[in-house]
């Protein structure tokens, strides 16, 4: 039987997997959640800050642009969804989220940094930026068979 | 985690906002809806109280960014009040708090607007 539940979560050796709606209301689930693991695996507060806004970002983005109404998503007829696989270990914690929506050319979209953004006053825009500015590592994979997978790697400095 | 929340009044020729909760993609069109509204009614200079402010996104700032534009055009103004340090070290990372006025004192932030 499927299940129904909006919110779904698997534990497995290698990886937290969480799936939810592609909907604003769950933002603030997803960061709550993020920035207690992060805090729980030994980040900084500033660091925790860091992850949680960069996660918030890229959710953010999934549900404003890949699941835009009225582009071709890779998966059609499906309801939108929002899946992270979180590994964290003793050196890093490593989020990927995953959509089914349209197809973004993410190495083509350079941005400028958010500190130029903000001096010049545009009102959005910064998502990508502030990924790249605040985490360590930011990959990214589109195909039809596995739709967007965006990688944040954040590493856990050792004092 | 907080409901978004906005409570305003006029504080002479400023409008005073207190906002508590977290401004993100969900909720930041309340608080755009409602800096609009201000602008319409020609009531250009902003004074936003964030110590119950949990969390702000880049939605969030982007509104902030669009109407301290528009409102300095009038000759007015949108300045931040004691924005907690949490908050404060992220926005000033990424640049915000040079094109953003903050302050710590309530009496000197809405002083600002008629001296500036």
């Amino acid at each position: 039987m499927e299940d129904s539940r909006p919110v779904k979560i698997q534990r497995s050796d290698s990886a937290l997997k969480i799936a939810m709606p592609g909907d604003v209301t769950y933002l603030a689930h997803i960061r709550e959640f993020i920035a207690d693991l992060a805090l729980k695996v030994g980040f900084t507060e500033e660091d925790v800050a860091k992850i949680e806004m960069s996660v918030d970002e890229a959710c953010t983005n999934v549900v404003e642009h890949a699941y835009s109404t009225g582009k071709k998503w890779h998966v059609q007829n499906r309801n939108p969804e929002i899946r992270l696989a979180i590994q964290a270990d003793e050196n890093q914690l490593v989020i990927e989220i995953n959509d089914h929506g349209q197809h973004f050319d993410f190495s083509a979209y350079q941005p400028a940094e958010p500190q130029t953004r903000a001096q010049d006053m545009h009102t959005g825009g910064y998502g990508i930026a502030i990924m790249r500015k605040f985490m360590d590592e930011v990959g990214f994979h589109s195909s039809a068979a596995t739709g967007n997978t965006l990688r944040l790697v954040k590493y856990l400095k050792k004092t | 985690m907080k409901d978004f929340h906005i409570d305003h009044q006029s504080r002479g020729a400023v409008q005073f906002i207190r906002l508590s909760g977290s401004l993100d993609m969900y909720s930041f069109p309340r608080l755009e809806t409602q800096l609009n509204t201000f602008f319409q009614q020609g009531r250009h200079a902003v004074l936003l109280d964030c110590k119950d402010l949990d969390y702000i996104g880049s939605a969030g700032l982007g509104a902030l960014i669009g109407f301290a534009k528009l409102a300095r055009e009038q000759g007015g103004d949108l300045k931040l009040l004691n924005v907690p340090d949490r908050i404060f070290k992220i926005i000033e990372l990424l640049g915000f708090t040079k094109v953003l006025q903050v302050h710590n004192n309530e009496t000197a932030a809405l002083d600002s607007f008629s001296k500036s």
